[in-house]
């Protein structure tokens, strides 16, 4: 009850002292504001790349595996090399794979060429054709926005149908429907049935918005006759994933026949593989950048702890008085405290004050931010540690004064 | 005495140096508190500067491939960042094949040499000692190009004309190649295996200058002819052209650019469908490239400075106060408004002095063990050491001079009267 009413005091005071020196406090304030502003955007930065990032790769699907001769994230030159003289996958293998999986929803290989498609007089130069079956769309999760996707007998019977990405439709189909039409791809004549979801860009570099997906009996019949797929793979329960993966690489093993004493001869990717090596990279930016901003927070500190030194070399004949009237030290201490808190805390609600529109201002000009409830809370724990841990030594200094030399002091 | 003007200011100056030096001493925790603040300030954009620096050498040198006034031809562009979209317009040129680069080889009568080059990437080097990872880089090129490509040899002979004329099976190794797979003794007239077939050995390269990883020598040189043979002849080739000298580089680069769109019967007024670029634009490309990011190092690191900056006011606007008496007594024995201005200046000049002085040798150094850690050799970054003090000295003088004005327009018979 009693730290209570010290701690009451101790704000009344502090407010009253902070009052009392308006150009010194706002100064500290200042010092302050700078700090928490810089800390705060740079944390406002950082969380909106990470984002902006997973939200780019969100299109792999994260219960979705890739099964394929090289790993996305290679860690070296060699090994890279070394995993393009591994056999290529073909489709005998998908099939037998689909065949022993028992964990997995739906198995689509899916073939990949790159072509010229045309449609009257519109052409598109260099469109992703994929060659697949009907499971390639539980499997990618991509919907349908106008017509439907293929059918399982479609995709059996290798019709000559194709279902394309928003950017092929509009490049080609700006102000006709497409579905119903046909279009050329290379030279064979494709009836579209359908047009997939907007997908967006992959990393922000490649469009999966240009291609178009066609039966893979159809991709072999007219453009690669034995071609080297990639298995995707969809996880049928999220919690098993792990279990699904182990499944996969031991079906995969002896689909591929590799001896027991043999590594894997195929690499199974995953969206965390993205994850991980985005992470290794920005981690070592985003400390960096932390902590270079946290020195101006640091400098702000410093600035805080002078004043408040001499504050109490000011103010020593007060404490002397105060302590003479039966003040403890805790009170003096509480006292000290409280005054570098308020400052600091009151700078950093300001600064919150200032770095909001300044976030907003970056993400509308340069980068993605995103200021969320957690910087807001760090940032105002981030000061309000600063005034403790800046206010405390000139507060212990005052707390410990003899009251009989402060009562001298002239 | 009346002194002379210049003597006078001397004086004043040093006089309000050793006053400022007593007044810093007679605070000595203040002091080093404010100092603190500049000194982080400072080593901040010093610490930053540093790495940059040495990150940015080692990054030019990566990039400096080419030997002086050289610049090289090709479908590519050297340098690229963007978009697989983007990069359409360059799949869709049309190779640059030997016939087209012979014809440059010939009639460009201002080059010093042509060289002419395919670039194979991987190729696996087997000798009886040792067998390479399949990622050696294996390069055809004809006479032309060592001169272009500033090689120099150590050992043996360079591929010749007949080489190329003939498609021989010789190869020159660069030295850090060459020391892998021939440990002991010269590997002139040895033989090899480049991806299974039989090469022999007509000589070594020198080391290049300033590598700190082994990995830069790390490749093999065959005759263009011979290259195109085994590797396939349907791939675009870069063309290296050396100037005779500086002044002639200009009229060279345009001689060279006018024979290829008359080979490739570009249109007039049509954009170059192939990329010219030497090293001082790759490095001035690359710069464009990382401005951005620059900047903005430069202005994060320096916002610390200006937290500095606002505690020194602070703090000096305490010392204002507190001797405000002592102001009193110096304007009543005769000190102007400017002598007080100027003491107090110095004082927060001389106190960011220190710190930053400070704070340049802290920050060159953890610059270095970041630059050791990041494996690039040292440096020191004097233009940036200058301007950090510079800006240092600009810190005390903006920061201080708002207090300065305080205290000089303070009234002397007031703060005589001061308790």
């Amino acid at each position: 009850m009693k730290l209570f009413a010290e701690i009451r005091e101790g704000f009344g005071i502090s407010w009253d002292a902070i009052r009392a020196n308006k150009m010194r406090s706002v100064l500290a304030t200042l010092g302050i504001v700078i700090g928490i502003v810089t800390v705060t955007l740079m944390g406002a930065a950082i969380g909106g790349l990470n984002g902006a990032f997973l939200n780019s790769i969100s299109a792999l699907g994260a219960d979705v595996f890739y099964v394929e001769r090289d790993n996305w994230m290679s860690d070296t030159w060699d090994e890279w090399l070394r995993e393009q003289k591994r056999r290529p996958i073909r489709l005998p293998e998908s099939e037998a794979l689909a065949r022993q999986l028992t964990l997995a929803a739906a198995v689509a290989p899916v073939s990949y060429v790159s072509l010229p498609v045309k449609y009257k007089n519109h052409n598109s130069s260099r469109v992703t054709i994929l060659g697949t079956t009907e499971q390639y769309f539980p499997v990618s999760g991509i919907g349908i926005s106008r017509g439907r996707a293929l059918t399982a007998v479609e995709s059996a019977g290798g019709r000559p149908v194709c279902v394309l990405g928003t950017q092929v439709a509009t490049n080609l189909f700006p102000h006709e429907e497409p579905v119903g039409n046909r279009i050329k791809i290379g030279a064979q004549s494709f009836e579209v049935i359908g047009v997939l979801e907007k997908q967006g860009t992959l990393l922000g570099l490649y469009s999966l918005d240009n291609r178009i997906v066609i039966p893979l009996e159809q991709f072999r019949a007219s453009f690669v006759g034995n071609p080297e797929i990639e298995i995707q793979i969809k996880a049928a329960e999220l919690v098993q994933l792990d279990e699904a993966r182990e499944e996969l690489r031991q079906a995969m093993r002896r689909v591929r026949r590799v001896a027991p004493d043999q590594p894997d001869d195929f690499a199974i990717n995953q969206q965390d593989q993205f994850v991980t090596m985005f992470h290794r990279l920005t981690g070592t930016i985003a400390l960096v950048g932390l902590f270079i901003t946290g020195l101006s927070l640091f400098v702000g500190g410093i600035g805080i702890m002078n004043i408040m030194f001499v504050s109490v070399a000011e103010r020593t004949r007060e404490i002397g008085i105060r302590k003479a009237m039966g003040a403890k030290r805790r009170t003096i201490l509480l006292q000290f405290l409280i005054e570098a808190a308020c400052i600091c805390v009151l700078g950093g609600l300001i600064a919150l004050g200032i770095a909001w529109p300044l976030t907003l201002a970056v993400r509308q000009w340069l980068i993605p931010t995103t200021m969320s409830l957690t910087i807001v809370g760090i940032a105002l724990l981030v000061s309000l540690v600063t005034g403790l841990v800046s206010g405390f030594v000139p507060a212990w200094r005052a707390a410990r004064l003899d009251p009989v030399d402060a009562l001298r002091n002239e | 005495m009346k002194l002379q003007k210049p003597t006078r200011l001397f004086a004043e100056s040093g006089e309000s140096c050793s006053m400022a030096l007593s007044a810093l001493a007679a605070h000595k925790l203040r002091s080093v508190l404010t100092l603190l603040g500049v000194l982080i300030g400072v080593f901040s954009i010093i610490v930053v500067m540093t790495t940059m620096r040495a990150l940015k050498a080692n990054i030019e040198r990566e990039i400096s491939q080419l030997g002086g006034q050289t610049f090289a031809v090709q479908k590519w562009p050297a340098l690229y960042f963007g978009g697989s979209e983007g990069f359409e317009k360059y799949w869709r040129r049309r190779d640059i094949g030997l016939a087209q680069a012979r014809l440059v080889e010939r009639k460009a009568t201002l080059a010093g040499s042509v060289g002419i080059e395919a670039n194979l990437w991987g190729g696996q080097v087997e000798t009886r000692y040792q067998k390479t990872p399949p990622s050696v880089q294996l390069l055809g090129e004809t006479p032309g190009s060592f001169p272009a490509r500033n090689w120099s040899l150590a050992a043996g002979r360079a591929v010749s004309e007949t080489d190329v004329e003939n498609a021989r099976d010789v190869c020159v190794l660069g030295d850090g190649l060459a020391k892998t797979v021939f440990p002991f003794g010269s590997p002139v007239g040895e033989h090899l295996k480049i991806n299974g077939v039989s090469y022999t050995v007509a000589g070594v390269l020198a080391p290049k200058g300033g590598a700190v990883n082994g990995e830069q020598d790390k490749f093999a040189v065959i005759p263009i002819t011979t290259a195109l043979n085994r590797f396939g002849r349907v791939r675009s080739l870069t063309i290296l052209v050396q100037a005779r000298d500086a002044a002639s580089y200009d009229d060279t680069v345009e001689q060279v650019r006018g024979i290829l769109r008359v080979a490739r019967k570009v249109p007039p007024r049509a954009d170059d469908d192939f990329e010219l670029f030497s090293n001082n634009s790759l490095i001035a490309q690359f710069n464009s490239f990382t401005r951005a990011v620059r900047i903005g190092v430069s202005v994060v690191s320096s916002i610390a400075l200006l937290a500095a900056g606002i505690g020194i006011m602070n703090i000096m606007l305490v010392s204002v106060t507190e001797r405000t008496r002592e102001i009193g007594i110096r304007r009543a024995v005769g000190a102007k408004k400017r002598n007080i201005l100027t003491q107090f200046i110095v004082e927060a000049v001389v106190l960011c002095e220190i710190g930053g002085v400070i704070g340049v040798l802290l920050g060159i150094g953890s610059g270095n063990i970041a630059a050791r850690y990041l494996k690039v050799p040292p440096v020191i970054p004097f233009d940036w050491v200058i301007l950090g003090l510079m800006i240092c000295s600009v810190v005390g003088v903006v920061f201080g001079t708002y207090p300065a004005w305080k205290a000089a327009n303070l009234d002397p018979i007031e703060s005589l009267r001061y308790e």
